[in-house]
């Protein structure tokens, strides 16, 4: 009876040693050291940080037993089978030898009972690592209740050690009377309460960044493609919306270098868009390209507008184009009555890079539209000067023979350097395209008189199918150049459109058969159209080469059999 | 002063005409709509001066010039649409040029230098480039055969022919002397050239004449003259 309440009042004791050995496990899992055990790792930097953790704790936990007699009630087992649970048999091993090593050095008759014990208690927690790793069960090694049987039967375990080796056996007896209850219990409850910690550690930590993942993904998705199309008012603030809306952060605000383009959330009151930037944090960040941080406590935050304005935390990120210049801003603001959390901290950089890459994706696409329509505005200037000066040199033999002839052929140029000055829209329809040519044709007829013979055969139901402007000019040119006018007898062009398989057919045929591969003059036009066609509509289209020389060439044009919108079918008319 | 008009466009031949048919001076012999047309007309009317358009089909203005008898070279006024890089290959003094549509005050300059100075200017031939192809007016068509392909070049009572080297033999308006001067043929006879590339052999008959057989098996008379030369173009001596 004697002997179970003073078993019950070690016990009590030793639990609260426990604690005290748990609160100082508590405190240091919220330090670095401990983020590479909440993981079963086999890289040897991790063994190593289990080994010099667990050894610490396996002292701790001799330092922190109670004296009993000469021995030492004590919680050393939980450091020794963590050690081997979480770092597998030679860390277990390890950790267990140190502390035993460590006990051995303090003395008294069961010192070597105790190091043999402790030793044996780390290869226990070590064989379960093992047996758990080759059955693929890594959650139970975390799991607190196994980890508490594994610790009881360590320390059944060591009960069996002092029995075995403490002299003489009476005194090994009353030794394990004494300690085993509160032995037992304390260190498998202290062992499950550290693996609970390192578990509560863990679903924290995980839960904080698939926090961070699904905010920092949802803007991501939200904003995709935004700003490529211009870093302006309209896809700022869209953007800022959404920045606002995901973060949750009171307030959000986008600038270009000089201006304010948006501002969504608390004080949009008096944060105008299209105002010029006023916070002197922000010429500050766009000035020196550095995050500005401005928490309100160490740096003061004060709104530069409204000195009533709710804002009292700005978090400002520049926004960064071409060659590292900053090309504006954005901030992130949080209200006196709120705390900026450390995600929106972390996130507000991130989106500010994804910004970043969007807009300069954009400027990127559009420079590249820029080249391919400077491209098409070379094709039309590329209006051959011979044409044009022939074309006035008969116009000057054409007006004393015949006026009337002559005006029709001032018609004719003003159509053709119309549609030549136009802009390249970017589409046509092939009744437009027609018209333009036509008036070509006429022009060149006029020149070789009789020389040149034309023939067209649009079928009128394809006079509305689309395509891209200034297609077929360059084509029918080159039959000319390169074709009929190399002829010495008579020239004959034939256009001709027809339909097969959702596809259109533009043929234009020439009586010369002088193709050759492009490795000189025609290879520009040709090339241009056949390439914007297959970059427009997918490789299936574009443009075929067909010659039999001396006696044809026949360029093939493939299109989509797509019809004009109405408005430019109207202008196809017009034409 | 006689003159030809050589243009592929009509209307500007006609604008040509018109303007030359004002001076009291000037007598068109004809018109001529290509290079190949042309030289058969100067060759047949002696033109004192040709009005040349440069874009032609399949000969060039240019091109034309090598495949003039140098003997027989007019004086040449160029007609062009635009600024022809080409020409600046020639001796500025040795030609003139007028722009389309063309400005009877700058007509005007032309035919005044042309007035004061009518000597055929032989110079144009020679910095002509060398000639690529030789063309031979057939039926229907003109054909316009290789200089490489051709085995030699005979001067007939027709006028001049070229074999090649299938055995066929072409009409051509181009003189022996144009061929001499303008292609690496060599002058074997009085009457014929031959392509160097194609001799297959030097045969030496009884009679102490000389004849050249070329890769295809055709004979080419070889004259006494002027085996000597020959030989030493060939590299035989």
């Amino acid at each position: 009876m004697h002997m179970t309440l003073a078993s019950i009042e070690l016990t009590l004791t030793l639990l609260q040693q426990t604690c005290v050995y748990l609160v100082i496990a508590y405190l240091l899992t919220r330090t670095r050291i401990f983020i590479p055990l909440m993981h079963v790792t086999i890289r040897l930097p991790h063994r190593a940080t289990c080994y010099i953790v667990f050894s610490l704790f396996c002292i701790l936990g001799t330092y922190l037993g109670l004296k009993i007699d000469d021995s030492i009630a004590n919680t050393r087992a939980i450091g020794a089978v963590l050690g081997g649970v979480l770092g597998g048999p030679s860390v277990g091993l390890a950790v267990g030898f140190t502390g035993g090593l460590h006990r051995y050095s303090l003395g008294g008759p069961s010192a070597l009972a105790c190091m043999v014990s402790t030793v044996a208690e780390g290869l226990i927690g070590g064989l379960f690592h093992y047996y758990m790793m080759r059955r693929g069960r890594f959650d139970t090694l975390f799991n607190p209740l196994p980890v508490a049987l594994v610790t009881f039967c360590a320390e059944v375990a060591q009960m069996l050690v002092l029995l075995l080796l403490v002299q003489p056996p009476a005194a090994a007896r009353h030794l394990v009377e004494q300690l085993a209850v509160p032995m037992l219990v304390a260190n498998s409850l202290g062992a499950a309460l550290f693996m609970r910690i390192l578990l509560d550690r863990r679903e924290l930590y995980e839960r904080q960044s698939s926090v961070f993942s699904t905010k920092a993904l949802g803007i991501a998705a939200r904003v995709e493609g935004l700003l490529r199309s211009g870093f302006n008012v309209d896809t700022s603030t869209l953007v800022a919306r959404i920045v606002y809306e995901e973060t949750g952060v009171g307030a959000v605000a986008i600038t270009d270098t000089q201006n304010l383009l948006a501002f969504i959330g608390i004080g949009s009151a008096h944060h105008l868009p299209g105002t010029p930037i006023h916070s002197a944090l922000t010429l500050k960040a766009i000035e020196s390209n550095e995050v500005v941080y401005a928490d309100g406590n160490e740096v003061a935050y004060r709104c530069s507008i409204d000195p009533k304005c709710p804002l009292a935390a700005s978090l400002i990120i520049p926004l960064v184009g071409e060659e590292g210049r900053v090309i504006g801003t954005i901030k992130l603001y949080e209200p006196r009555t709120r705390l900026f959390s450390t995600i929106n901290r972390a996130l507000g950089e991130g989106i500010a890079r994804l910004l970043s890459n969007q807009i300069l994706a954009g400027r990127y696409m559009r420079q590249r539209e820029l080249l391919a329509q400077s491209e098409i505005k070379l094709l039309h200037a590329q209006v051959n000067p011979h044409f044009l000066f022939n074309a006035l040199n008969t116009l000057s033999a054409v007006i004393r023979r015949d006026p009337e002839r002559a005006c029709n052929l001032v018609l004719n140029l003003s159509t053709f350097f119309r549609n030549n000055l136009k802009r390249p829209s970017e589409e046509a329809c092939l009744g437009e395209e027609i018209a333009h040519v036509s008036a070509y044709l006429e022009i060149e007829q006029a020149r070789f008189l009789g020389q040149l013979v034309v023939e067209l055969d649009i079928p009128d139901d394809l006079r509305l199918v689309r395509m891209p402007a200034f297609s077929l000019q360059p084509i029918v040119e080159n039959a000319i150049k390169h074709g009929t006018s190399q002829l010495l007898g008579v020239g004959h062009i034939r256009i001709s459109a027809s339909s097969a398989n959702d596809m259109m057919l533009l043929s234009v045929e020439d009586n010369a058969g002088l193709y050759v591969e492009p490795a000189t003059s025609s290879g520009l036009g040709m090339h241009l159209v056949r390439r914007r066609i297959a970059a427009r509509h997918g490789s299936a289209f574009g443009l075929d080469i067909a010659c039999e020389p001396e006696v044809f060439t026949r360029v093939m044009l493939k299109l989509p059999l797509t019809p004009c919108e109405a408005a430019t079918a109207l202008e196809g008319f017009h034409a | 002063m006689n003159v030809l008009i050589i243009d592929d466009e009509s209307p500007a031949r006609e604008e040509i005409a018109r303007l030359l048919g004002k001076e009291s001076d000037i007598r068109i012999l004809g018109q001529c709509s290509n290079a190949i047309e042309g030289i058969a007309a100067i060759n047949r009317l002696n033109p004192e001066v040709i009005f040349l358009d440069i874009q032609m089909p399949r000969v060039s203005g240019l091109e034309m010039l090598s495949m003039l008898d140098p003997e027989k070279m007019p004086r040449v006024v160029f007609l062009t649409a635009f600024n022809e890089y080409a020409l600046q290959a020639f001796d500025q003094n040795a030609f003139d040029y007028l722009l389309k549509p063309i400005d009877p005050a700058r007509l005007d300059i032309t035919l005044k230098r042309l007035r004061r100075d009518r000597t055929p200017t032989p110079a144009l031939f020679d910095a002509a480039a060398p000639l690529k192809q030789v063309p031979c007016p057939g039926h229907q068509r003109v054909l316009l055969i290789k200089v490489e392909d051709i085995e030699y070049a005979t001067s007939k009572t027709g006028g001049v022919y070229v074999t090649v080297s299938n055995g066929s033999e072409h009409f051509t308006e181009l003189t022996l002397r144009t061929l001499e001067e303008k292609t690496p043929f060599l002058r074997c006879h009085r009457q014929y050239l031959v392509n160097p590339d194609q001799i297959k052999e030097l045969s030496f008959l009884e009679a102490g004449t000389v004849e050249i057989v070329t890769r295809n098996n055709h004979h080419v008379p070889v004259s006494r003259r002027l085996l000597g030369e020959l030989k030493e173009k060939l590299g035989l001596l």
